[in-house]
């Protein structure tokens, strides 16, 4: 009875002490980390396919939503760093970037780089630019700060990564 | 106090407390640690607890009892500890001057009731007539006066109040729920804490009979 109840004490007090560490929103988080935890999390694959597919053609908002249901507890490297580069284009602007979306971007991009064994993430896919977490978080912290070379005539022509 | 009491039904009340009392519902769901003074209330929680016989810790851990035994007894003093800790988190308001004087309140209370010593029923009584009074303050009255949605009484209340305390009365708008988890939360800690030392039904009968030989 005692040896039990202290068992049942350390683990709840560990529980306790992992949720307060890691602060899941939702219980889909929770269930998400712990199941994590043990190598069992899987995204929603067709969901994940979806958003790529909405992303590609330019549907970010609808892209943001398919990727949510792909990683509902934010446990994924991968979709986290589409939901950032999601961010990162609706916002991107010819004359001035959304810094809303650009920081929201940036809270999934630094998801995606603690979720990335060693913090590192690289994305291959065709079309492109921005490969690694590394850089998209150096793209929205450069959109996010004001710089002298906010002010060059010749930004207008640059292109969206 | 049973073995089961004490291993098992004492450490999961509390740590659910302590979960219990730190979640703040929102947008999104936040856990809250105690704060540094709402741990050293709690430290002053549990020496008034001591202190009126509501709890003696050498029943739980001494050196007559087994290493196990000194184990269960060390995770229910804990479990007390960071339970209390976060009581009073969740009863102080989050910012500006309600924060300060509710702090306030708490600390010079505990410092009355150490002062006075009274005994174990006293010193349960006080407890819940305090957590009741900050319950009440914190998530209706407190609440009512930061509604942006209330009606028109409310928000003149509302200019009146924070023209006088210089905008720092109002909080931030609660979650419905949240007066409902708190009330749990309390009518729990203090259900957990009137256990620690609560006889059991033969004894509480014995404890009676012997009380009345003494009247007679």
């Amino acid at each position: 009875m005692r040896a039990a109840g202290l068992g049942i004490a350390v683990v709840y007090s560990f529980l306790i002490a992992w949720l307060f560490g890691q602060q899941p929103a939702t219980f889909a988080e929770v269930a998400g980390t712990l199941s994590s935890a043990v190598g069992g999390y899987r995204i929603d694959q067709q969901a994940f396919d979806d958003g790529l597919q909405y992303f590609g053609n330019d549907q970010f908002a609808e892209a943001r939503a398919a990727f949510e249901r792909a990683d509902p507890a934010h446990r994924d490297a991968r979709t986290q760093f589409y939901i950032a580069y999601a961010f990162y284009r609706e916002g991107w602007g010819r004359f001035y970037s959304d810094d809303r979306l650009y920081r929201q971007g940036l809270e999934a991009v630094d998801r995606a780089i603690a979720l990335a064994p060693n913090g590192r993430l690289v994305v291959n896919e065709p079309g492109q630019e921005l490969r690694t977490a590394d850089e998209l978080k150096a793209e929205l912290e450069r959109g996010l700060k004001v710089e002298p070379s906010d002010f060059n005539p010749a930004r207008v022509v640059r292109p969206r990564k | 106090m049973t073995p089961a009491r004490e291993a098992i039904h004492l450490p999961v009340l509390f740590l659910t407390v302590t979960l219990l009392a730190g979640l703040r519902l929102g947008a999104a769901v936040v856990l809250i640690p105690p704060s540094l003074f709402s741990l050293i209330l709690a430290v002053l929680l549990v020496g008034v607890l001591v202190q009126s016989g509501a709890f003696v810790p050498l029943r739980v851990i001494n050196g007559s009892r087994t290493a196990l035994a000194n184990l269960n007894g060390g995770v229910v003093v804990v479990t007390l500890l960071v339970a209390s800790a976060q009581m009073f988190s969740l009863l102080t308001p989050d910012s500006g001057l309600p924060r300060v004087l509710f702090s306030v309140y708490f600390l010079v209370l505990l410092i009355n009731t150490m002062a006075a010593s009274p005994d174990r029923i006293r010193v349960l009584r006080s407890l819940a007539v305090t957590f009741g009074a900050a319950f009440v303050l914190k998530f209706i009255v407190l609440d009512a006066l930061s509604d942006p949605a209330g009606g028109r009484l409310t928000r003149l209340l509302q200019v009146l109040f924070e023209g006088v305390t210089l905008g720092t009365l109002s909080q931030d708008p609660q979650h419905p729920a949240a007066g409902y988890l708190a009330f749990t939360a309390i009518v729990m800690f203090l259900a957990t804490v009137f256990l620690l030392r609560a006889p059991r039904f033969d004894e509480a009968g014995s404890t009676q009979a012997v009380a009345l030989r003494r009247q007679d």
